[in-house]
């Protein structure tokens, strides 16, 4: 019936195309397999990843909703008022300075992938055959990671280079944790070149290995018991030694002008920067974009004219700070506009600056009261009231007011780049470089440790008062380390340390370690100690069954 | 011995050939006229016989014959696909006009199933077509308008008014968690790859706010004209076939064909205008006056009264130009197309502009053992966009900006000069003019094949076909708007484009028979190459010299002059690995005396994109069917014509995730730098959907009533998931299988009724609905054991930043909302809301249902086609977050529903349960009028003058445009589902238009 023969004489040309198969090996468009990526970029190859891994330094910790919201917005330094349409953003910045967070934040999910990316990228490198001095840097940035995981969420995990991604990793936490980093940051150190005057701080010196490990020794009893920090001597020891080692290198002075650390030129002029992250007005390519710093604080209308096409641009009306902190520096009656200099702190600002204040009449420092344009004329918010920024905020932090515009001091710390006087970069990428690590804190720790080792109070005050001389401060006689029953009691070293260092992203720190996160503060009435640790986001704890939630919030 | 036989054949064929000839000298000619008995139209290629002989012939293009008979020949059988075979009497005359009655049950209409065609009475699986006459008519940009609300089950959203844009398309509801989970489509025998060359543009970066924007539709290049008929695959049986791809479901487009005759040409044109179908209720400037004065704000009233909704609409012109030729003998046919149109969309500015061509040909060689087919479709689009991005933030959407434009602002000052802002609102009307994005893509699909009979009933086929598309998108925004980061003072230019190729190469041998005089068996095999290659780039920069006041405007773009930016963004490149698709398959079907039939499929597939030992699926699947009326016990039958019971199922596969996830892969992220970017999974294997199909075929009362119920049930697991990379790594998301249920269930049912059936009047109805449950089961994580809960749904605009307001997880339809409470006003009228969110509702519809209507009298004719949607949530974020109570405080217009609700006008922007409404809908699709003129003079045949609507009224408490609304608000590519933000509004269409043939 069926002629088989004939079929199978017709098939076989079938069959011929038929075996003409595929093996279906994925061919990649423009990325490239591990193996061809040690084979094809060679020696230039670990160079290249050590670059990545630095890149990944902008994403964590320059956005205003990354780690500078999670250890500044906590604390009594920053907050995000609800201005009628803007900033509710379903009230995640109103929960942040309320401590009323939980492991949804958004936040939370964001900085622990980017801090972790930074991580996994910096092992990468390692398992290229790197130098040795390239292994030291990576080391480092892993470091600085993993500081920053267990500063904000107590536990972290590294891998070896080529692990199995699909494997959950071990979790280090406790003294594991800061002895894995210390150790790590101890056996880069004589690896790492040696900052000198010429050399730029945007690659891991020794001095910034230095500055990491202070922090890890100055901490380690705040990490290991954050409810009641301990602090070990020997441990006080270490700081005072590597903190006079770094002071001991003249690359580093205080700078005259303290707001030339922060402005568009500051990677020329700071004399402070230990370790920062370099970015070139107008420059895309690697940028960490900084502008947010003062365009989360200014007003729609803090720059610009009438009829200009940057007018009503100039900033989003968000991050204020409270008038507690404000009055730390010292209870100086609000900045009135006036050419000639009277501020006693110059770390307050409101003084004139040059490219700044001659362009848009910004002072930058601390912005109270009326603001004025470059040639004095009084400037107005929206709806045609005076800009003048009253330090009083709504309690709830929700402002229905007609006030609501200019509700709460603002803080420009980062001076906004003018640079490009035909007003292209007024919000384009700016040129102004991140300060991750600058001298005073050096300083300030190494004052700290004095003071909490008992050993030497008076070389302690020196050198706060070196600092403060330096801003144009008065000296001071005593100098307690806190007054726990006032966070922002101004004559002490926390307060000292909060005047130098605000909005840099260590308040969260410095609160807990100096024992009074959990005091009540402006805007923040009550507190739970399980607030000392931030959760571990619920995506995270879902993927790695080595991860435990942190006490309080299951 | 098998060239002997062929020999034979040939011989006999010969023989038989010179024998009628020997004979015709002796023969009679007939001429006659084959019509449509429902509106007299004439049946174009109707087959006519002379009974008891070989000789016939076929109707051409106004219904006529010739045709010369023995004169013994008494009788002529008329059949003809969709008619009931006639036989007329011819006995002592020369002429005769044979109305042809349209066959109700449609039985035996031809199906296109995958490789190959049945009639439907074959069929065993859930298998839906739409032919050309029953297509929705008026305004079709493209291929899969023709289809809403005509198929149960099949739910096909617009996703903005933008002519042209891209559609939401979903088989029995939503079968997947990835952005992507359009069906197959498969046009001629070639799948295509269902992305577009028009380059994707996200103005959200580079500090830019202007988000990102729609994307387009995949099938521009297809000409609506040119389509003959569209199946929709819904079951495993029917779509088990295309294995891998068929998850989703199937949607096979077939052409029109030449047909054997004297060349015809065909010629359809229609004008059109565009009105708004809905418009959002904002205030009007006394509205808005009013509540200024309530408010005490009346220093916002500026003294003017302007329609800024009214502003940026057009009412330009829509033209659509259709010619096509057509053509053949019996051994050599050729159709081709030519359209050209131009669509004006609602808003100024938009537009899409078609120039599409095609040439289709089949020949028949060696006495018909051989088969040429060819088919070749050309397309060049233009898409002239407009700014009405999908997450545009506070600014940056020219719908945002109308509804919010104080409407007692005037648009221009004494000079003729824009205001270009007004309380911190663009003017409109200059965004418009500033904004200029047009996309140019050019499509190619050729495929040819060649079919073989090597016996009778033996026939290998041979199918090899490119499809390429290749996309350039010149954007440009002008610097003199004021109140834009990263653009005022500026510019801002961007120019990308894209390219796509796909190839295929398919294999076939189809071989049927009769086992035994009761029993037939049809066996299909084949192997099929598929291969697709994609890439994009794109060069954006700042900072220009030019326009940057709007007193000094120059005509030349950015894009042609983007060295004279200051700032350029790092030019981005991106190539997608090849994917490669190699699949073998089989299909059996047994027939046992037209009561029992048995199809099995079978499909290995392997792709490139999965692990090295998961590459091949294996996807079978088995139908059954027992056609209860042809059993003798119910031959007496006088209620059924027809019924059949039938059982399906089988599994399909999907493989629609990013290429390269299996892999490890270093890329050059930015300068000087190299990074690991995927974290790889070398076990990642393929998704799989077991379907449970059972369904009823019925045609009562002679056949004016039929339909379909089915139920089915629909199961995919081994989920390709992108699950949160376990940290450290170099991604936060990695792909896996996810040992997780995706469940779809549902009923649905078609229904026709020929209501009246006389000589002149006719009533014909059609009406589906369908029922689906959609649930997400066992979504656990698999490292942790702990449910996964995945937020998505971006909720955008100023004050609402970085809110998500859908989840996907365990025991909830995929896409629940999940929003805080709104718990109503408190004593000061602030919106009292609750700290945390809490699942909210469902965004996918249970219920589809669609109804069409014809009418008929004499030669007018009325169809009215309606659908709607029924039992599912919107989120309304135009009302949260840009017309909310807030903007007034600021001189911004407001929500009507916003100063209703008496709320204070403090009351910020924030997203709630308070903006989730009820999408429940009914479209007046379509309703055209048409008058068949017939023929006309000498030469014009068949002309038809019609007026038609689309999109004629909504029936719905939705209070936005258009309940129909699918933004896409993906977060990381976690798809989202119904929500609506300041979307391009829907246009009411109204064309006129007519129909002729030479």
């Amino acid at each position: 019936m069926l002629p088989l023969k004939k079929i199978s004489i017709y098939a076989v040309p079938f069959m011929v195309l038929v075996s003409a198969c595929t093996k279906l090996d994925e061919k990649l468009g423009n990325t490239l397999t591990n193996a061809q990526t040690v084979n094809t970029l060679g020696s230039a190859g670990p160079g290249l990843l050590l670059n990545f891994a630095y890149a990944d330094i902008a994403a964590p910790f320059t956005a205003q909703d990354q780690v500078f919201s999670l250890t500044e917005n906590v604390t009594d330094e920053s907050l995000v008022p609800t201005r009628g349409g803007d900033w509710d953003d379903n009230g995640v910045w109103r929960v942040l300075h309320n401590h009323t967070w939980n492991a949804d934040h958004g936040q939370l999910l964001t900085v622990f992938n980017n801090l972790n990316k930074l991580n996994y990228d910096a092992t990468v490198v390692l398992g290229f055959n790197p130098s040795a001095q390239q292994a030291a840097e990576a080391r480092f940035l892993r470091a600085l990671a993993c500081y920053y995981l267990y500063d904000l969420f107590n536990q972290f995990s590294v891998r070896d280079p080529g692990d199995n991604l699909l494997n959950a990793p071990k979790v280090k936490t406790g003294t594991e944790a800061i002895t894995y980093i210390m150790t790590e940051l101890a056996a880069a150190l004589p690896n790492l070149a040696a900052a000198t005057a010429t050399s730029r701080p945007t690659s891991a010196s020794q001095d910034a290995c230095r500055f990491l490990l202070m922090k890890c020794y100055l901490n380690k009893g705040a990490f290991l018991n954050r409810a009641t920090p301990t602090f070990d001597a020997a441990d006080m020891a270490q700081v005072i030694t590597l903190g006079t080692t770094i002071m001991g290198n003249t690359k580093y002075s205080y700078t005259p002008n303290y707001f030339d650390n922060f402005s568009v030129d500051n990677g020329s002029k700071s004399k402070e920067a230990i370790f920062a992250y370099a970015n070139t007005s107008g420059v895309t390519v690697n940028h960490a974009p900084i502008e947010g710093r003062w365009n989360m604080t200014l007003h729609y209308n803090s720059y610009g004219h009438t009829g200009q096409s940057i007018y009503g641009n100039a900033g989003w009306n968000g991050f204020s700070t409270i008038s507690d902190f404000y009055n730390s520096f010292g209870a100086v009656t609000p900045t009135t506009y006036n050419p000639i200099d009277t501020q006693i702190d110059r770390r307050l600002g409101g003084r004139y600056y040059v490219g700044s204040t001659d362009i848009s009449g910004i002072r930058p420092g601390f912005l109270v009261g009326q603001q004025y344009d470059e040639k004095g004329v009084a400037r107005q918010d929206r709806k045609g009231n005076p800009l003048s920024f009253t330090p009083t905020i709504a309690s709830n932090m929700i402002e229905t007011g007609t006030n609501l515009e200019v509700t709460g001091i603002r803080v420009v710390k980062y001076v906004p780049d003018f640079s490009d006087t035909s007003g292209k970069y007024y919000s384009g990428p700016a040129g102004n470089w991140l300060m991750l690590f600058r001298y005073p804190d050096v300083v300030l720790m190494v004052a700290e440790a004095k003071l909490r080792s008992g050993t030497d109070a008076v070389g302690a005050l020196t050198l706060v008062n070196g600092l403060r001389t330096a801003r144009g401060a008065a000296t001071v006689a005593t100098l307690p380390l806190v007054n726990t029953n006032n966070v922002d009691d101004p004559n002490t070293l926390l307060a000292e340390r909060g005047r130098e260092l605000y909005w840099e992203s260590v308040r969260r720190n410095d609160l807990i370690r100096f024992g009074v996160f959990l005091k009540p503060w402006g805007l923040k009435p009550t507190d739970d100690p399980k607030n000392l640790l931030f959760p571990i986001p619920n995506q995270a704890l879902s993927a790695n069954p080595n991860l435990k939630q942190n006490p309080g919030y299951n | 011995m098998m060239i002997k036989r062929l020999l034979t054949g040939s011989t006999l064929l010969i023989l038989c050939v010179l024998f009628t000839h020997a004979l015709s000298a002796q023969n009679k000619t007939i001429t006659g006229k084959i019509t449509d008995s429902k509106d007299g139209s004439p049946v174009v290629g109707a087959s006519v016989q002379a009974k008891g002989s070989k000789k016939g012939t076929s109707t051409g293009a106004d219904g006529s014959f010739s045709l010369s008979v023995a004169p013994e020949v008494t009788t002529l059988v008329v059949t003809s696909v969709g008619f009931d075979k006639q036989e007329i009497d011819i006995s002592g005359k020369g002429s005769i006009e044979l109305a042809l009655v349209a066959s109700n049950s449609a039985l035996n209409e031809v199906v296109v199933v995958g490789y190959g065609t049945a009639r439907r009475r074959d069929l065993t699986g859930a298998v839906a077509s739409v032919k050309a006459k029953d297509f929705n008519q008026g305004a079709i940009a493209s291929p899969d308008q023709l289809l809403q609300n005509k198929v149960p089950g099949l739910e096909i959203t617009v996703n903005s008014g933008q002519p042209g844009a891209a559609t939401t398309i979903k088989i029995r509801g939503n079968n997947s968690i990835r952005a992507t989970n359009n069906p197959l489509y498969v046009i001629d025998g070639v799948p295509l790859d269902g992305r577009t060359a028009r380059p994707s543009l996200n103005l959200g970066t580079n500090g830019l706010g202007f988000g990102t924007t729609p994307e387009s539709n995949p099938l521009l290049y297809i000409n609506p004209n040119d389509i003959a008929q569209i199946d929709i695959l819904k079951d495993a049986s029917s779509a088990a076939i295309y294995g891998s791809r068929g998850a989703n479901g199937v949607i096979v487009i077939t052409t029109k064909k030449g047909a054997s005759g004297p060349t015809r040409m065909d010629v359809n044109t229609n004008w059109g205008i565009t009105g708004y179908m809905k418009k959002y209720p904002v205030l009007s400037t006394s509205e808005y006056r009013d509540a200024l004065k309530a408010n005490s704000l009346t220093k916002y009233d500026s003294g003017s009264s302007v329609d800024p909704l009214k502003e940026i609409a057009q009412h330009t012109i829509t033209q659509n130009y259709n010619i096509s030729l057509s053509g053949g003998s019996e051994t050599g046919k050729f159709r081709a197309s030519l359209l050209a149109s131009s669509t004006p969309g609602l808003l100024k500015k938009s537009q899409l502009d078609k120039y599409l061509g095609s040439f289709t040909g089949s020949y028949k060689f060696l006495d018909k053992r051989l088969s040429l087919d060819f088919g070749l479709i050309t397309g060049h689009t233009t898409e002239n966009l407009v700014n009405v991005s999908n997450t545009a933030g506070s600014q940056g959407n020219l719908v945002s900006a109308a509804l919010n434009w104080n409407p007692t602002v005037p648009f221009r000052d004494k000079n003729g000069l824009y205001l270009l802002a007004s309380n911190a609102t663009a003017n409109p009307i200059a965004l418009s003019d500033a904004f200029n994005d047009v996309a140019k893509v050019n499509n190619f699909l050729g495929n040819i094949s060649a079919s073989f009979k090597l016996l009778d009933n033996l026939e290998y086929k041979f199918l090899y076909a490119i499809n390429h598309g290749a996309g350039q998108r010149l954007t440009n925004i002008e610097g003199f708007l004021v109140g834009f980061q990263g653009l005022s003072g500026q510019g801002y230019a961007v120019i990308s484009d894209a390219a796509i190729t796909s190839q295929t190469f398919t294999h076939t041998l189809n071989f049927r028979t009769n086992l035994n005089k009761d029993l037939s068996f049809e066996a299909l095999g084949g192997y099929e190459y598929w291969k697709s290659d994609y890439s994009n780039s794109n060069l954006a920069a700042t900072g220009f010299n030019t326009n940057l006041d709007q007193k000094t405007r120059i005509s030349i773009p950015y894009t042609s002059i983007i060295q004279n930016a200051k700032t350029q963004f790092p030019a981005v490149a991106f190539v997608d690995p090849t994917t490669e698709l190699q699949s073998y398959f089989a299909r059996v079907n047994f027939n046992y005396l037209d009561k029992f039939l048995l199809t099995g499929t079978f499909r290995a597939d392997g792709s490139s994109k999965f692990g090295i030992n998961n590459r091949y699926g294996y996807y079978p699947s088995v139908g059954a069917k027992w056609t209860v009326s042809n059993e003798d016990f119910m031959k007496s039958s006088t209620l059924f014509s027809n019924l059949a019971l039938r059982v399906s199922y089988g599994a399909t596969g999907n493989q629609e995730f990013p290429p390269g996830s299996s892999q490890e892969q270093f890329a050059f992220p930015s300068y000087n730098t190299v990074g690991q970017t995927i974290v790889q999974n070398t076990s990642l294997k393929w998704e799989t959907t077991k379907s449970i199909n059972i369904g009823v075929d019925f045609s009562l009362v002679k056949g004016r009533l039929f339909g379909s119920v089915d139920y089915y049930h629909k199961n995919t697991k081994d989920i390709l998931f992108q699950a949160s990379a376990i940290q450290p790594a170099p991604n936060s998301i990695y792909f896996i299988n996810l040992p997780a249920n995706l469940i779809n269930s549902g009923v649905e049912l078609g229904l026709g009724l020929n209501a009246i059936q006389q000589a002149d009047f006719s009533w014909d109805v059609g009406f589906n609905i369908a029922y689906n449950k959609n649930l997400l089961k066992n979504f656990f994580d698999i490292n942790t054991g702990l449910p996964i809960v995945i937020p998505t749904g971006q909720i955008n605009g100023q004050g609402v930043s970085g809110t998500l307001g859908q989840v996907i997880t365990n025991g909830y339809p995929v896409n629940e909302f999940y929003l805080k409470k709104f718990q109503g006003f408190d004593q000061n009228k602030g919106q009292i809301i609750a700290a945390d969110p809490t699942p909210a509702g469902d965004p996918n519809p249970h219920v589809l249902a669609g109804l069409s209507n014809t009418l008929r009298y004499k030669k007018l004719n009325l169809t009215v086609n309606a659908g709607g949607a029924f039992g599912y949530m919107i989120y309304n974020n135009t009302a949260t977050s840009v017309t909310n109570i807030n903007s007034l405080s600021s001189g911004r217009n407001v929500d009507k529903n916003a100063i209703a609700s008496g709320e204070a006008i403090s009351n910020g922007a924030a997203a709630s349960t308070r903006f989730l409404e009820k999408g429940d809908y009914v479209k007046l699709r379509n309703a055209t009028i048409s008058y068949n003129v017939g023929n006309t003079g000498k030469y014009l045949k068949n002309l038809n003058v019609y007026v038609s609507g689309t999109n004629l009224f909504v029936i719905t408490g939705f209070s936005g445009f258009d309940p129909e609304v699918n933004i896409d608000k993906n977060n990381n590519n976690y798809p989202s589902r119904s929500i609506e933000y300041i979307p391009y509004p829907t246009g009411r269409i109204i064309t006129f238009g007519l129909n002729f043939t030479l």
